[in-house]
């Protein structure tokens, strides 16, 4: 509930306050007099007992104000930083579980080993979230189906959690990557343009799209104004993404060439980067972190705040006088006696 | 005895010197360290098919079992303590998929529940529903986190394909190092099971011939499918809460187990009775002890029926 534009956390406690009044009704400190007429009327004394009485009051409701837990809400407010907003697709299927291809050295199916791609693609993903302060990240787990798990969030601990649990286990079934990026586009859609948004895709396999699934991704990508990074995690021995002229005969069809023009076509800010190490992988996350620094708007938090404090002084201030009043009549009265 | 006069007012000026102490204790006394216990957790939620049948009653309303592992899970964040650590994973086909490893509750209730909220049968990868194998996964996948989270695992216990008697999946690891607690959702009596293909259509229901009503190894041997006595009952196509296959498992794994709890505290309770807790400083705010001390003592001091005017108090 809102009072003095606070919320209170114990509102119950605030029934307490009629107890203010008490002060009001109370004789307990006057001394028995034969008969009341006998007392002069003295108006400094009225004076002087209604600011008693008053500051006790306030002392009172300071006090039960304060039980009431008053605070001001978290509230949310925009600063203006620099960064992104990232969007990560981590292919989840079961190929990203082998180790890189190396020429000259069988694939090999290392699950649950630290060389899977899988491994090393969350190692560096960690190190670029956690360099990046002022970015949002969401998160889209896909193989065959594609889920928005982690909506666009500042919230670091969740997404680095999301990552971490992305290398556990083997991988899922297949790849789809066109359910994946349209997923990743729509997680954008209806959100105020805070600035440049990113969609980041680690795969380590093209795919060649229906026509359908390319007018709406190029639709899409257009409207929503993205930027397309994709850290293709090579799993063809010295293929390259690229045409080139000493290019081998069965290369020229490959689906990761098919997807790499596709994405070409798509007239968004796009790059590709062949990823076939550690070092390369590490790179291109330098890479990117080095061009994404433009200005955007960021989501703030301030954390819900205690306001307890001005009505303990409140409270100590009044008591103070209350108290030094009592002393001196005290000392009044016994000068009297003597 | 009367108090005199001058008593009287003598000791109420201490009482309010008092009180103008504990006022100043509000202010400035300082936070103390205190410790409570939070538990790390991985839920783990069944996404099978039989978890979308209709037949749990709540709030004189009848949702699917899906839709009550969600909320239940809901709750149970709002129930633990600030400190505490949850992760999310899903079941389907013979594992357990990690969403996302467990985080701080408070400081990420808003992702997690989104989370929550995204978890749906479509997403699942294929159609079988092996449980033990899966609760193995997530046991080994909860064994690679730090700290060790204790394994929830809410399931209705629906095996598909059903599992034979005795040639039933074992634990390969040591059962005990992991504690954990089966949730049983579901209502008793058999139902049909909604069917939906791998896009999450709508497709009727399971069919009497379209499911396996024996285990594969049975169902291929003629010998050990005789040694059943031939007479296989033939309702996997149907779905209810699997109590004793839950209370199996449970005993298998060393884990505890709660059959369609209505509050989260019954799981909670389980939890702090069997699992593992850390305890975490959290450091303790005194002043509202003493501003509540300073006002009851005011409020004496201004009662209209103080008592030491009738002389029941003595000096």
């Amino acid at each position: 509930m809102t009072l003095l534009g606070l919320q209170w956390a114990s509102p119950m406690m605030l029934l307490l306050l009629p107890l203010i009044l008490l002060p009001w009704f109370t004789h307990n400190q006057d001394k028995i007099v034969a008969w009341s007429h006998f007392v002069p009327i003295d108006p400094l004394s009225n004076v002087i007992g209604s600011t008693l009485k008053v500051l006790a009051s306030l002392v009172l409701s300071c006090l039960i104000l304060s039980l009431a837990e008053p605070y001001i809400p978290e509230k949310k407010i925009e600063r203006v930083g620099s960064g992104a907003e990232v969007i990560v697709l981590v292919d989840r299927s079961r190929s990203m579980d082998d180790a890189f291809a190396i020429k000259g050295q069988l694939l090999m199916r290392s699950v649950g080993k630290s060389d899977s791609k899988r491994r090393v693609a969350k190692k560096y993903l960690l190190e670029f979230v956690n360099k990046r302060p002022d970015d949002r990240f969401g998160f889209v787990l896909f193989s065959d189906q594609a889920l928005d798990l982690l909506p666009l969030t500042y919230n670091k601990a969740t997404i680095n959690a999301t990552i971490n649990a992305s290398a556990l286990g083997k991988g899922l079934s297949e790849t789809n990557i066109a359910n994946a990026l349209i997923k990743a586009a729509e997680m954008y859609e209806g959100q105020t343009y805070r600035g440049s948004r990113i969609v980041l895709l680690v795969s380590d396999g093209g795919q060649e799209f229906d026509e359908e699934a390319k007018r709406q991704i190029t639709a899409l990508y257009k409207r929503e104004n993205l930027s397309l990074y994709w850290l293709y995690m090579r799993s063809v021995t010295g293929m390259t993404l690229e045409e080139s002229a000493n290019d081998n005969q069965r290369w020229t069809t490959t689906p990761e060439r098919k997807l790499h023009r596709f994405f070409k076509s798509l007239e968004i800010p796009y790059r590709a980067f062949e990823i076939e190490s550690l070092k390369s992988f590490s790179e291109a996350i330098d890479e990117i972190d080095k061009q994404e620094y433009q200005t955007l708007i960021v989501e703030q938090t301030l954390p819900r705040e205690q306001k307890m404090i001005p009505f303990f002084w409140g409270a100590l201030l009044a008591m103070l006088l209350l108290v030094m009043a009592q002393f001196y009549t005290a000392w009044g009265v016994r000068k009297a006696h003597e | 005895m009367r108090l005199s006069y001058q008593s009287r007012i003598t000791a109420s000026a201490l009482l309010m010197l008092l009180v103008l102490f504990l006022i100043m204790s509000a202010l400035w006394f300082p936070r103390t360290d205190r410790t409570i216990k939070v538990m790390d957790l991985l839920f783990v939620l069944d996404i099978t098919q039989s978890m979308d049948v209709v037949d749990v009653e709540k709030d004189s309303d009848t949702i699917s079992r899906l839709t009550w592992a969600k909320d239940y899970t809901r709750q149970t964040l709002q129930t633990l303590p600030c400190g505490s650590h949850v992760g999310l994973a899903v079941f389907s086909e013979s594992r357990s998929l990690i969403l996302m490893n467990p985080v701080e509750v408070c400081d990420s209730y808003h992702d997690l529940t989104q989370m929550i909220d995204k978890i749906n049968g479509p997403m699942a990868w294929a159609l079988s529903s092996e449980i033990s194998k899966a609760a193995f996964t997530a046991i080994d996948q909860a064994k690679l986190m730090k700290p060790k989270p204790s394994v929830v695992f809410i399931t209705d216990g629906h095996e598909s394909p059903p599992l034979h008697k005795t040639l039933y999946p074992k634990y390969k690891g040591s059962a005990g190092q992991v504690s954990g607690v089966f949730v049983g959702v579901g209502g008793d009596k058999l139902v049909p099971i909604p069917k939906h293909d791998l896009d999450g259509n709508d497709v009727g229901f399971w069919q009497e011939n379209e499911v396996l009503h024996q285990d594969v190894y049975a169902a291929s041997r003629g010998d050990v499918s005789e040694e059943l006595g031939g007479g296989v009952s033939r309702t996997e196509h149907l779905s209810s809460l699997k109590q004793s296959h839950i209370k199996q498992l449970a005993t298998m794994l060393d884990f505890e187990y709660v059959i369609s709890p209505s509050k989260p505290t019954s799981l909670i309770n389980t939890l702090e009775q069997n699992s593992e807790h850390r305890d975490q400083n959290v450091s303790y705010d005194w002043s509202l002890w003493f501003a509540a001390i300073a006002l009851f003592i005011l409020v004496l001091l201004y009662s209209p029926y103080n008592r030491s005017r009738d002389g029941s108090v003595s000096d």
